[in-house]
């Protein structure tokens, strides 16, 4: 039944949109460490999105429906920026330090349409509830 | 009296089947609201019924149709439930005028929650008049009330 098929799609977006909101959170947390686990700074990472087919296995009812999944999460390839710290450990010989390319402001943006996308879905999938609630009281 | 009693809900049923279907194709809008490269789409409605109803799924006009005989295969099937989101694929169209971003989507959310509240309201709509018809079609079988009672 389509309005099965909705749950499935607002399902896909939700947890698309709370993937993308773990990378800002990720990246937030991680605005000042100046090196990880690979012994770098750490790099903003960016989550990519993609429209997969939705529904059960491609029937009749869900022909050019698309739910969306998170293809892949990528670093960002923006430059690192250099503070001047001859106090840090991590400095070089002329007491400049690489901190990590996050942008703040990018990332609250990031957040505030994570969030909208998000509240979307979840509006659809109560939608479909109701319909299907309805559907039932006929 | 299969006739009239099933072109009445059928009209319904092919309304209610478009309607979840144009349901279905706004999610996917809103779901891919930040998707690179996703063109928004919707259903031609109009269109699709008037399609739906031209041309009855069972491909024969109901007050033609037999009355149906449970050992039949073609009725053992829910032949519209499949065929007719099918046959209305052909009636998504993808949204003209809507602003592309530097990413190449073309969804406006704002649009799509809009016409899928709109959507859901016409899909009760629809629900409450198959109710009415369903109401209806018992008055007739049981007679009304008063008379019942004064009977009983």
């Amino acid at each position: 039944m389509s309005l099965f098929t909705v749950f499935s799609i607002a399902g896909s977006g939700m947890a698309a949109e709370s993937e993308r909101l773990s990378a800002v959170a990720s990246n937030l947390a991680n605005a000042n460490s100046a090196t990880s686990s690979a012994g770098q700074p750490y790099r903003a990472r960016e989550v990519v999105f993609r429209a997969v087919p939705a529904g059960d296995g491609g029937g009749p009812s869900s022909v050019g429906m698309a739910g969306v999944e998170v293809a892949a999460v990528v670093e960002s390839s923006e430059s690192l920026h250099s503070v001047y710290d001859p106090s840090n450990p991590l400095a070089g010989e002329d007491g400049y330090t690489q901190m990590p390319n996050v942008n703040p402001v990018d990332e609250m943006v990031n957040m505030i349409s994570a969030q909208q996308d998000y509240q979307a879905n979840l509006e659809a999938f109560n939608v479909a509830k109701t319909l299907a609630v309805r559907t039932l009281q006929i | 009296m299969v006739g009239p009693v099933d072109m009445g809900l059928d009209f319904y049923r092919q309304v209610l089947n478009l309607r979840a279907y144009r349901q279905q194709i706004l999610s996917a809008d809103i779901a891919n609201a930040s998707t690179p490269g996703f063109k928004a789409v919707d259903l031609d409605f109009k269109s699709a019924l008037a399609a739906a109803v031209a041309a009855p799924s069972g491909g024969t006009a109901p007050s033609a149709r037999p009355l149906w005989l449970v050992d039949s295969p073609a009725h053992m099937t829910p032949a519209s439930a499949s065929s007719a989101p099918a046959s209305a694929a052909a009636f998504v169209k993808y949204q003209l005028g809507s602003e592309v971003t530097l990413d190449g989507n073309s969804v406006d959310l704002n649009q799509e929650k809009v016409k899928a509240a709109e959507n859901a309201v016409d899909y009760e709509a629809a629900a409450t008049f198959a109710t009415q018809t369903i109401k209806l079609l018992m008055t007739a079988v049981t007679g009304s009330q008063s008379s019942s009672s004064s009977g009983g």
